[in-house]
Formats: C-alpha cells, structure tokens, sequence
C-alpha cells in the first residue's frame, strides 16, 4: 500500500503484489498507478518510507512494490 | 418509572445541552483526522499509541545517541524536544511545507528520526535549552 501524507489525511493506492506477479492486469495497474505517484510526490521534494511492523522504517528512493507499506511525507524546512 | 412519552420529554430537553458540549470536538475531528489518526495508529505500537493518548507526546529514541530521546509532541507547531539523559537540552522546530493533520506532523517526525536522524537534524531549527527557554543557536539558512 502507498500512503501519501496530504491536508485530506493520507491518499491510498493499494495493490496485490500476488496477482500482479500472476499477470492480473487491474493489479499490475495499480501497481503502475502508485510508481507514477510516487514518481510524481518525489519529484514535489516528498520523502519515502518503507514501513513494517516490528521494523525501523526504511528511507527509500526507488519505488518498492513488494514493500508492505510506503508512507510519503511531503518536504519539510526548519520553522 | 417514566413511560415512553416521558422519556422522550427528558431526551427532548437534554439533547440541546449534549449537542452544544459535544459539537466543538464533532467539528474539530474532521475527516482528514480521523484518516491521519488512522494512519498514525497502524504505524505506532499499542505501547507507543497509549502514549500518545495519556501523554500527548511520543518519545522516539534516537538510533545513533544512546540515552538521547526524541519527544514529538501531538499538538500542532510544538516544538520537538531533544531529552540527553532525562535533561531537555534542545527544542527543535521541523515543518511540512503543506498543512497536515496533527497526527500526520507527529508520524513524520518520528518516520525521519528513526529512518535518517542526521538529515532531520540538519532541516531542523535548533534552540538550545538554557536559563532562558529559548536561545537560537542555529537558525535556518
């Protein structure tokens, strides 16, 4: 799942990795829809983290689809 | 006992009081919240989620200073502080360039500490903790 921080909580964009492997388009479409907005939120200055339960989050600059769960947080300056 | 028509006098009579004390959370606890809570709360451990609730702030060990804490707090445009063996010596200020719910603020503190302490603090605006409660030390550039 993809998660992108924004004023209305998070957008969401899930997928099946599963199926996507199996060849399902509707899920290889998702799968494709969140690297374009992961694409599109780095390039606003986001950052991405791979989160796992149990597991320090992981920065990470290429998108993952095997990863469990992405969060993007949009850029931040010192206040 | 009161009979169904009395219940409904009293329900009739109270629900004006209810509504007027419960509204202002109502209206406060937007959608946009109830999402980011949700959000923050998949994240969190249930020890780390409780103390959110019961303190207001989440502490965040630092990964590379040991006995150095990192305490996020909840409310927003709070500053972050910075606790080296149980002393505040710091308060950091850190924020998104777009407006988020609080609980949101509060995961992506925690997110950029624990996943690259070194860039967060070079983004943050540092005010050291000394008699005076807050000194500039290094302003952003």
């Amino acid at each position: 799942m993809l998660r992108v921080m924004s004023r209305r909580g998070d957008d969401r964009v899930t997928w099946d990795q599963q199926r996507a492997l199996l060849g399902d388009p509707e899920a290889v479409a998702a799968i494709r829809e969140a690297e374009r907005i992961f694409a599109q939120e780095r390039a606003r200055g986001a950052t991405a983290f791979r989160v796992s339960p149990g597991r320090s989050p992981e920065r990470i600059e290429q998108f993952d689809a095997t990863a469990e769960q992405i969060v993007m947080v949009p850029r931040v300056v010192g206040g | 006992m009161f009979t169904t028509l009395e219940w409904l006098v009293i329900l009739a009579a109270i629900s004006p009081v209810v509504w007027l004390v419960v509204q202002p959370y109502l209206r406060g606890w937007s959608r946009a919240d109830r999402r980011a809570t949700h959000l923050l709360r998949d994240v969190l451990t249930p020890e780390q989620w409780h103390q959110v609730l019961w303190h207001g702030y989440l502490e965040v060990p630092s990964p590379s200073a040991q006995g150095r804490v990192y305490r996020v707090p909840r409310a927003r445009g709070a500053f972050v502080q910075v606790i080296e063996n149980g002393k505040a010596v710091m308060r950091l200020c850190v924020q998104p360039v777009e407006r988020l719910p609080e609980a949101d603020i509060l995961l992506l503190h925690k997110l950029m500490i624990e996943a690259n302490e070194e860039h967060y603090l070079q983004k943050a605006n540092k005010y050291l903790c000394v008699d005076q409660p807050f000194s500039s030390i290094h302003p952003d550039e």
